[in-house]
């Protein structure tokens, strides 16, 4: 494995950063590090996936600093974040300029019903595939619905829903005592 | 004043992606169009769809929001409140993720975390959904859309630019 210098990791993750229209996606990553450049191997990507998928915060600038991280630490982490994010805050905030002086004529407020739309259709058949990844065991899929369905049809507060959530899943999923009796590698 | 509240909110908001941004969009809502009023409804749906149009994550929608309620120094605060604080968490952890995940508590929380983050998302999916599908022809285009990305490895964008041009010319 080859690592890069942080020019040029910034170069890489920039460029990742703008092809990833349509929202940011893993995958963009795994072609880019992975298959194209062998920066990294398979398992080192998954093992940063299922962090950046636990860990609270945007999904795709968190997998970004873990292999920012990997790559080059913590200034690796900083510089992989700021050469993803930061293009895109540039070009929508210009964009949001526009939109709010009411520059967009009526032709792209149709197009934007017509975009609006389509993210709805997109977003649906990714999260069905996460889905058909992710939920194995009937308790996954119990808890998963639950929480679907607290936030979408009821509407609830998503604080208290995870909360709740994260309540009765952690009582089913806690190591038993002897569980626990097991050896945990380091102490 | 209301810059600080903001700021806050959209910290607290960014520790709530658990299962990507997706998860956060209801709550994200709810803040900045009922509790606050930082933008209108519509203005939040035309915000979420330019942030899935412009590179970048999509939770850079709190620029949006942020520029929307207070000029440029919103946008960019907004950005940094909701990328930056997670980013250094994901970085100490990743740091000693090795010696944690071999724990059993560490499963424990990895198994319970990653349902609750695929919840939130189809949550996210149906909230969405709401806002932008009220007729027959936003239905149709959603439906289109997701048939396309569905049966065909088709980019987004390019999905997203036939939903556009079929915006312009049939509505």
């Amino acid at each position: 494995m080859t690592h890069p210098g942080l020019a040029r990791l910034t170069a890489v993750f920039a460029w990742v950063g703008l092809a990833s229209l349509g929202g940011g996606r893993s995958a963009y990553f795994h072609d880019a590090l992975v298959t194209r450049r062998r920066w990294l191997s398979d398992e080192a990507f998954l093992q940063d996936l299922a962090i950046s998928q636990i860990l609270p915060g945007p999904n795709f600038s968190n997998l970004a600093v873990a292999l920012g991280f990997r790559l080059a630490g913590f200034a690796g982490a900083a510089c992989a974040l700021v050469a993803l994010v930061l293009p895109g805050v540039v070009i929508l905030l210009a964009l949001a300029v526009v939109y709010l002086r009411g520059g967009f004529n009526p032709a792209a407020g149709s197009a934007m019903h017509g975009m609006g739309a389509a993210v709805v259709g997109l977003i649906a058949v990714m999260s069905a595939r996460i889905i058909r990844a992710g939920l194995r065991e009937r308790l996954a899929v119990l808890l998963a619905a639950a929480t679907a369905i607290a936030v979408g049809p009821l509407g609830l507060p998503t604080v208290w829903v995870i909360a709740g959530a994260s309540a009765v899943g952690l009582w089913l999923h806690w190591p038993r005592a002897s569980e626990a009796l097991t050896p945990r590698g380091s102490p | 004043m209301d810059l600080l509240r903001m700021s806050w909110t959209f910290l607290w908001l960014s520790f709530l992606c658990i299962g990507g941004g997706l998860g956060v969009i209801p709550e994200l809502e709810r803040q900045s169009v009922t509790v606050h009023h930082w933008l209108t409804a519509r203005e939040f749906l035309d915000g979420y769809t330019l942030a899935q149009l412009t590179p970048g994550p999509n939770m850079k929608v709190a620029a949006f929001i942020g520029y929307r309620a207070h000029g440029l120094a919103g946008g960019l605060l907004a950005a940094f409140a909701m990328f930056v604080p997670p980013a250094i968490v994901t970085a100490v952890v990743a740091h000693r993720w090795r010696r944690i995940r071999g724990r059993a508590w560490a499963m424990a929380v990895e198994r319970t975390l990653a349902p609750i983050g695929i919840g939130l998302m189809a949550g996210g999916v149906y909230t969405l959904a709401r806002s932008a599908i009220h007729d027959t022809f936003t239905a149709g285009i959603a439906v289109a859309a997701a048939l396309a990305l569905a049966l065909r490895p088709v980019p987004p964008i390019a999905v997203m630019l036939a939903a556009g041009i079929a915006g312009w010319l049939f509505r």
